[in-house]
């Protein structure tokens, strides 16, 4: 090729992206300040960030660029983690930085967000790429994507350059307004532009999976009915719902985390291999994986998923307020802040194994972990109670990512006396080396349009099938809440759900 | 000064000493119901130094002790290994002699640790010879030997040939070689021979490379290395140092092409060696300058940026050589061109 850069060493440089400017809406919002601008700013002191960069803030607020570059210096400072600050590059950074106010339902602002890109563009020499981040109230994706389009902003001034939309979760409020945002999506841009980010797809350690799973030979051979029991994914909280119980109040943890990410985890762990690591190769077996899960009928909803609310109690020794005396909620909320379901996969792989998963705030600690766990041998040779424990391969996500294989040993001596052991795999000391955040990872894919840890429409519609009958069956009921203490690991009735099954919830 | 030659080391006495030293360490902890050390090792990495005498009065002795140690130490997170520090002490006296350790760290704050096997072999010149039989001894089975030898004039000494064709990466450091030439010349034939040769010297341009690589992504320039006619690169050493050397045939290498490279000193010296590189052609100007010891700025059409370029430890650059797999052709070409 011509024009190909000669330079490149792909052995040693990391990737570099294409020049670009970043549009962001709602950028004087919380993801924007806490995520966005320090990703984008660490990966500027990672030189990955081209010399043709810029960022395009929105929000209604009225800024000059210059205070929106002091907010967002600030924002920076304040929330990066594992990096230091350099006021130096920093400057550098910031004089890409541009803000245009306005209101998302107004016209005029696209066309005025129109005229600075072209600025920008001759400026910054970002190429007449355009990455549009919808980091905004989900009610107001209909109107940005309906400006943009009107305004024609979704398509690239030449063919060598692109426009892209990433849009946060939640895709939709269930199966229908799913659909609805998905019609008002694709009335202006293809599905190639659209990135649904999914940020738990963005972890180091749910990528790893991938790389654990198809890199080695000695697992892929295990991982399927014969040898595993069953599968327990847990994502706890430690935290209440803070200032978000209006919002909270109307999502609960199915929606807001067993949709999206823990379905998305759990089709990680089980999707088959693709044939290519590329991106639709990936998200295709990734949609196989969330299509095979079996729908619950109404009379399997009650024995197989368990609502949760947490009430007062206690944590780390202070006391902690139940939901429904948190800020902006209803005290008679029938929301669940924890959620605990067991799907079956319904394919030659999974058939029979359970998938166990359970979110929850105000739990004991914040974790989230996949539990493998093996079948016990066949006969038990040995009289002590522990050579009965089934092997555990523990993939931790957060806060420790890392791989744990559980199992026993003799212990030296005489006799035959065993001991559980574990080997460990840990991210963080193992590679001795900063983990990216989730958003950075996420961020670079986007703008090299790398879309394989993006969710794919089909993928939205295919976990909203499968939670929908539990959302629907729940809310025609009405359930004895609270029941479970803040501080604890959730309702009784969920350590039910498993005991039916011979089965015991791991305390993480 | 004690002519007599010195005691022989066995390997299998050494290795016993390690079979011990893991039996105490899982003693240890195994006395409650925790989960044991982990034992780890990917490869075995020798790290050849050469030292002032022990018991000297040099003060810099201590320091480079301690600093292969921690260096050792930092790469095993990444990479465990079955390390073996040969330490060449300076002096004629016949010494040779060896110690084991292990090398544990705690990963999850927790009980257990995960550990790593150290052999020390201080032996002088005069006991070289005895070495490779020990070093033969005690490589790790079935896994690579990685031979880092951090003073490049202990690869002229005869035990070298032996312990070579063991390794399957060699690694060394031209910053500080006396005669560049000939020493270039001696990598080649080292290469050449089927061996991977790695040069932390080379390793440290990595970003000055990556930096021109970005600059003509930019749209202003993109598309226009072939018209790239000379470069300069400007360095702050008295002599010219090999980094400037590889950049310059880098260019060359990367354009498949004669081009004008002019390596000069800079005005004055700096805590760094390359100052300044600058790409020129018709309608191209491309300009990389370092500005203090942690930024550079480059700068193309009056456009600049500033870039951070925080000084590398030895651990860092030899963790990037090991973090490659295979062997690294656009180097092999480089080396070639000098």
């Amino acid at each position: 090729m011509a024009d190909a850069n000669p330079f490149q060493d792909p052995l040693r440089f990391e990737r570099r992206l294409p020049p670009c400017a970043v549009v962001i809406f709602g950028a004087n919002g919380d993801l924007a300040q806490r995520k966005l601008l320090p990703a984008l700013y660490r990966l500027a002191f990672e030189r990955r960030i081209p010399p043709g960069f810029a960022i395009l803030g929105n929000s209604r607020t009225e800024m000059s660029d210059e205070q929106f570059r002091d907010k967002m210096r600030d924002a920076v400072a304040r929330f990066l983690e594992d990096s230091p600050f350099e006021q130096a590059l920093w400057d550098d950074f910031a004089r890409g930085l541009y803000y245009v106010a306005g209101d998302l339902s107004d016209p005029g602002l696209y066309q005025r967000m129109a005229g600075r890109l072209e600025t920008i563009a001759a400026e910054r020499k970002t190429g007449g790429n355009v990455l549009y981040y919808l980091s905004t109230q989900p009610s107001h994706y209909g109107p940005v994507i309906e400006g943009l389009g009107s305004a024609g902003l979704q398509k690239a001034p030449d063919e060598g350059s692109w426009r892209r939309i990433v849009i946060e979760k939640p895709f939709g409020h269930n199966l229908t307004t799913a659909f609805e945002l998905d019609r008002c999506v694709h009335k202006v841009f293809d599905e190639s532009q659209v990135y649904r980010i999914d940020h738990y797809l963005g972890k180091e350690t749910v990528q790893n999976i991938l790389a654990f799973r198809f890199g080695n030979g000695i697992f892929e051979p295990l991982w399927n009915r014969r040898y595993i029991n069953h599968v327990q994914i847990t994502a706890a909280e430690s935290i209440g719902v803070g200032s978000r119980g209006g919002y909270y109040q109307e999502a609960g943890a199915l929606r807001d985390m067993i949709q999206n990410h823990l379905l998305q985890v759990m089709a990680t762990v089980a999707m088959e291999p693709s044939a290519v690591f590329e991106p639709n190769a990936v998200r295709d077996e990734r949609a196989k994986l969330l299509r095979s899960i079996r729908i619950m009928k109404p009379q399997e909803i009650e024995l197989n998923a368990v609502p949760g609310q947490y009430g007062p109690g206690r944590i780390g020794g202070e006391d902690a307020k139940g939901f429904r005396q948190e800020k902006g909620v209803d005290p008679e909320a029938q929301t669940d802040t924890y959620s605990a379901v067991t799907f079956f996969v319904d394919n030659w792989r999974w058939a029979g194994v359970p998938f166990y998963i359970r979110s929850g705030k105000r739990m004991p600690k914040r974790v989230t972990d996949i539990a493998i766990q093996f079948n016990t041998a066949p006969l038990s040779l040995f009289p002590s109670e522990v050579s009965s424990r089934p092997n555990q391969l523990i993939l931790r996500i957060q806060p420790e990512e890392g791989i744990s294989l559980r199992f026993v040993s003799k212990q030296p001596g005489g006799g035959m006396r065993m001991r559980p052991v574990s080997m460990d795999f840990n991210y963080g000391s193992s590679f001795g080396v900063r983990t990216p955040t989730a958003y950075e990872t996420l961020l670079l894919d986007v703008i090299m349009g790398d879309s394989t840890l993006y969710t794919r429409q089909d993928m939205v519609e295919a976990s909203w099938r499968v939670v929908q009958p539990i959302l629907d069956y729940w809310a025609e009921r009405k359930f004895d809440l609270p029941n479970y203490a803040a501080g604890s690991w959730g309702p009784k009735a969920s350590d039910e759900m498993l005991a039916r099954r011979g089965h015991v919830w791991r305390i993480p | 000064m004690s002519t007599a030659a010195p005691a022989p080391i066995q390997a299998e006495k050494i290795l016993k000493e390690l079979e011990n030293l893991w039996i105490s360490l899982g003693q240890q902890e195994g006395e409650d119901e925790s989960t044991g050390v982990l034992r780890a090792c990917s490869m075995t990495l020798l790290v050849a130094i050469e030292e002032p005498p022990f018991g000297g009065e040099d003060a810099a002795a201590p320091d480079t002790r301690a600093d292969v140690g921690e260096t050792v130490a930092e790469l095993m997170h990444d990479y465990p290994s079955r390390a073996i520090v040969l330490r060449v002490p300076m002096g004629d006296a016949p010494l040779l002699d060896a110690r084991v350790f292990a090398q544990c760290w705690m990963p999850f704050g927790r009980r257990q640790q995960i550990c790593c096997e150290q052999i020390e072999i201080s032996a002088t010149r005069p006991s070289l010879p005895h070495v490779p039989a020990v070093i033969r001894g005690l490589t790790a089975p079935d896994l690579p030997l990685v031979l880092w030898c951090r003073d490049a004039d202990l690869l002229e000494a005869p035990a070298f040939d032996q312990i070579l064709p063991l390794a399957s990466l060699l690694i060394v450091d031209s910053r500080a070689v006396r005669s560049p030439r000939q020493w270039l010349a001696k990598l080649r034939t080292l290469e050449s021979g089927g061996l991977r040769v790695a040069d932390l010297a080379w390793t440290r341009i990595t970003r000055w490379r990556e930096s021109v690589a970005q600059l003509f992504d930019h749209v202003d320039l993109r598309g226009l290395a072939r018209k790239i006619e000379s470069v300069t690169i400007r360095y702050s050493t008295p002599d010219v140092p090999v980094a400037a050397m590889y950049l310059g045939a880098w260019v060359r290498a990367c354009l498949g092409r004669e081009v004008g490279v002019t390596l000069e000193q800079a005005g004055q010296a700096m805590p760094w060696v390359i100052q300044e590189m600058v790409l020129e052609g018709a309608g191209v100007r491309a300009s990389i300058v370092r500005r203090d010891r942690n930024a550079v700025e480059m700068e193309t059409s009056g456009h600049s940026t500033r870039l951070q370029f925080q000084r590398l430890t030895d651990a860092e650059l030899v963790r990037e050589e090991l973090s490659i797999r295979g062997r690294d052709e656009i180097y092999e070409r480089v080396l070639d061109l000098l």
